[in-house]
């Protein structure tokens, strides 16, 4: 296999996730219990034999940088190769951002060449899934590829979510159309993984990054090579998603407590690796009950839990109920207390007898309407929810809100609300 | 204060049987997902020692491979951290023999001393399972400019002849040692731990005591009358899980609603090497209380009062109750599993029946080692589906299904392969 160079784009924002992606970057939000997002794409590569990779980041990047640090868990603390967060910078004659994936990547080619790359494989640190990207890079090679795209059907309602072609019958991309409002153009989707040989890739980036400020792959690069270059789509069939917004996030988190979960996390031959806390085992108490759940260590079950996802060092008092809910590291929930279909990020203090998720009223987020509307509750990380409340649904508490902004709704926070706006 | 820790973990931990069988003592499983080394390893780091120094002998590979270069407890280190100090054999014009007790692999090990240069070395026990900031006991060993000082602890009459028992003065110094006795006045025991003044130690190994080979027995009674020897009296949790019986009820006590021993104060973690696993998961007809439940694990049956390893799974309608279940062990569907410890890679057959019946003749081999009830299986067995096995069983590591028989086994015996 040629040198190659991954290159994960992991400074999107997330913004459809709301709290969740308030304050750290959407590959760092925590799933499964144990995990973050970008742990399986990091899996993936050392899976895969690629050791040598290069994490873009962005928004929020602080919660990333501490996971990944030197790379340990993935054994990327190498002397040659191991991985590299590389954050925007300033230069002489040019102070901005990246404008967009392709820019990023643009800005960052010193590194491609640094390491001496012969191919780049570009993907995406918010993607759940696995899979083994030597056969891609094989596929790419064989095909005498200038591009490879990493391409799966998707259903037509969701096309407009994606970069959708079309192609011929030896998977040369005929077609590339981002984000097609109409539903014509078929359901082979992009999923924003990318093989490039680093020659062509710095060329391509060079010559378009003049045009455009804000340079993307799928709108830009992808497009202009597909005349006069052989681009070619590699499929992938697999599990995939992206959990883009509240909805899919909670669906697919619940989805592993089936007894057929949509992808093993327990495969000897493909771990998907993370950064462990280092906690006691679960503890489970006399009167504790634990029912179609998954609980990370340190936890400590004193209460009723139900078709839940709990990460480590949660406390479920005596008397509490969580049922159809997330509940992040620990976040203590008090004598009696009641959550139902809600998710509380890190660190969250939930008082006695305080039922989060309450009622049948299902009105939509006032702020966020199309983000928060189905009904699931987000609290934010390290918020304090005061004892003997109800707390309705659709609701989004603030990070860091504090008793007293509580104060205002009189003990009973209505579906919809949001607590803890500042300003 | 220069302080280098050396933790004596090259003991058999006989009395432990099919536990011991492949592993020694301070490497065997504890509490889940520790080893019982990593209460004296993680007091060392958290009473601020980074030097240690871990003395192996019986069967070192598990706690060679669990330590490794020390990782989890950050004694991977540039200066300090951690070193595995294998047994040795003597030069030829020294006798060419091999170290025969715990002073005896001290005294071989002194020119590790000599090199890390420390002013007091603290020789601790790698089997004991305790929480202990060392720094009040070193504190008074150097406030009394101590040659020798002992962690002790009271114990009760009837335990004293399992220990080195120990009189103090009312100035805290030790007046007599006697190992083991098998009547004493003496209610206060040493912990096997001592501080020692480093020039002290290594004049007594090579001089007065040259020909001692064991700290309790040998080298502590005798030094009495010819240095300052004080005890520091430990009052906090301390057990010796050297038996099957103490080895269960030390597992079981963390069950309780606020054990002695606390596991989860985040000012004094019990570090360990963590394995890689996704979080516990118990499924929809499940039922779990009372319990310690290990990442990686998978629980579709019920399990009560018990201590699950990581990967362990436990199949629907299983039963597990007052049970052990080390790492990756399987419970077969149906199955019972009653009073029984499992070492790793247990597999239990569908409707087998462990722990069985209300009989409880002792083990027929070791009737003082395994008489309370409890069946301890070794690694990687495989027990036949269906089968009954009473209790006070015995079943060696690596016994295969087709080795059992068809009749089942009854309580008090050995399975040996």
């Amino acid at each position: 296999m040629a040198n190659t160079l991954a290159i994960i784009l992991a400074g999107g924002a997330g913004t459809r996730l709301s709290v969740l992606s308030e304050e750290r970057s959407k590959p760092a939000v925590p799933f499964a219990a144990r995990y973050r997002i970008i742990d399986f794409t990091l899996s993936n590569c050392v899976n895969s034999g690629i050791y040598n990779i290069a994490v873009l980041t962005q928004y929020r990047p602080r919660s990333l940088n501490d996971h990944i640090g030197v790379g340990k868990p993935w054994d990327l603390d190498r002397a040659r190769g191991g991985i590299r967060l590389l954050q925007p910078y300033q230069a002489r004659g040019r102070e901005q951002w990246y404008g967009g994936t392709a820019d990023a990547v643009y800005q960052n080619l010193d590194d491609v060449r640094e390491q001496r790359a012969e191919q780049v494989l570009i993907l995406s640190g918010d993607h759940i899934y696995k899979m083994d990207y030597r056969p891609m890079l094989a596929f790419h090679q064989e095909k005498n590829a200038d591009l490879t795209v990493g391409v799966m059907n998707v259903p037509l309602e969701e096309t407009d979510r994606f970069g959708i072609m079309t192609v011929n019958e030896d998977m040369r991309i005929t077609a590339f159309f981002e984000k097609p409002k109409k539903r014509d153009k078929g359901t082979l989707a992009s999923m924003g993984i990318y093989v490039f040989d680093a020659q062509t890739l710095a060329e391509q980036l060079e010559a378009e990054s003049p045009k455009h400020a804000d340079l993307d792959f799928g709108k830009h690069v992808i497009p202009g090579m597909i005349e006069t270059m052989r681009v070619f789509a590699y499929p992938f069939e697999g599990y995939w998603v992206d959990v883009g917004t509240i909805q899919s996030y909670w669906e697919t988190n619940l989805a592993f407590l089936e007894p057929k979960p949509p992808l093993n996390l327990d495969d000897p031959s493909w771990v998907i690796h993370t950064k462990s806390s280092e906690r006691p085992p679960v503890k489970v108490g006399l009167q504790g009950q634990l029912r179609k759940s998954m609980v990370a260590n340190g936890s400590n079950i004193r209460g009723r839990v139900e078709h839940s996802v709990l990460s480590p060092g949660v406390y479920v008092s005596e008397g509490a109920l969580v049922r159809d809910s997330i509940v992040m590291n620990d976040v203590w929930i008090g004598p009696g207390a009641v959550l139902d279909k809600v998710i509380v990020d890190k660190g969250t203090v939930v008082g006695a007898g305080t039922r989060l998720g309450f009622g049948e009223d299902n009105k939509p987020n006032e702020l966020e309407p199309d983000k928060i509307n189905t009904g699931i509750t987000v609290v934010g990380k390290g918020a304090h929810i005061p004892a003997n409340i109800t707390v309705g649904r659709n609701v989004v508490v603030m990070p860091r809100a504090d008793e007293e902004m509580f104060q205002s709704f009189g003990g009973n926070v209505p579906s919809g609300a949001t607590v803890g706006v500042r300003g | 204060m220069n302080i280098l820790a050396m933790i004596l973990a090259g003991g058999e931990g006989r009395e432990l049987g099919v536990l011991t069988a492949h592993r020694a003592e301070a490497a065997v499983p504890f509490g889940g997902k520790y080893r019982l080394i990593d209460f004296t390893l993680s007091n060392c780091v958290n009473s601020g020692i980074y030097d240690v120094a871990v003395l192996t002998q019986y069967q070192p590979r598990s706690l060679n491979d669990h330590i490794g270069i020390g990782k989890p407890w950050d004694l991977d280190r540039a200066r300090g951290g951690v070193r595995l100090l294998q047994p040795f054999q003597r030069a030829r014009g020294q006798g060419g023999t091999w170290q025969e007790g715990t002073a005896d692999a001290v005294r071989f090990n002194l020119d590790y001393i000599t090199e890390r240069n420390p002013e007091h070395v603290l020789i601790l026990a790698g089997d004991h399972i305790y929480k202990m900031d060392y720094n009040a006991l070193l504190h008074l060993h150097v406030e009394t400019n101590a040659d020798v000082t002992i962690g002790v602890r009271s114990v009760s009459p009837f335990e004293a002849h399992r220990f080195g028992m120990v009189m103090l003065d009312s100035d805290g110094s030790v007046t007599q040692f006697e190992e083991k006795p098998k009547r004493t006045r003496s209610t206060t025991a040493s912990m096997g731990i001592y501080a020692f003044k480093r020039s002290f130690l290594e004049q007594w190994l090579t001089g007065e005591g040259l020909t001692q080979h064991d700290f309790g027995r040998d080298v502590l009674p005798s030094l009495l009358k010819k240095a300052r020897v004080f005890g520091f009296n430990y009052q906090g949790y301390w057990a010796d899980v050297g038996t099957i019986q103490a080895y269960f009820e030390a597992n079981m006590a963390l069950l309780s609603e606020t054990p002695a021993l606390d596991l989860y104060d985040p000012d004094w973690v019990i570090h360990t090497r963590s394995e890689e696993r996704p979080a516990v998961y118990v499924g929809a007809d499940a039922r779990v209380d009372g319990n310690l439940l290990c990442d990686g694990c998978r629980i579709d049956g019920t399990v009560t009062r018990s201590v699950i390893g990581p990967g362990v799974y436990v199949a629907p309608g299983a039963i597990v109750r007052d049970a052990i279940l080390m790492k990756d062990s399987h419970v077969g569907e149906g199955a019972i599993v009653d009073h029984v410890i499992t070492d790793k890679r247990v597999v239990i057959g569908a409707g087998a029946r462990v722990g069985d019946g209300e009989d409880n003749t002792p083990n027929q081999l070791s009737p003082n080692r395994l008489n309370t009830g409890i069946t301890v299986i070794g690694k990687r067995a495989q027990i036949p589906a269906g089968l009954s096995i009473g209790r006070n069983v015995e079943i060696n590591m690596n016994v295969p299904a087709s080795v059992f028989p068809k009749e089942g086994v009854k309580s008090g015996e050995t399975i040996m392969g």
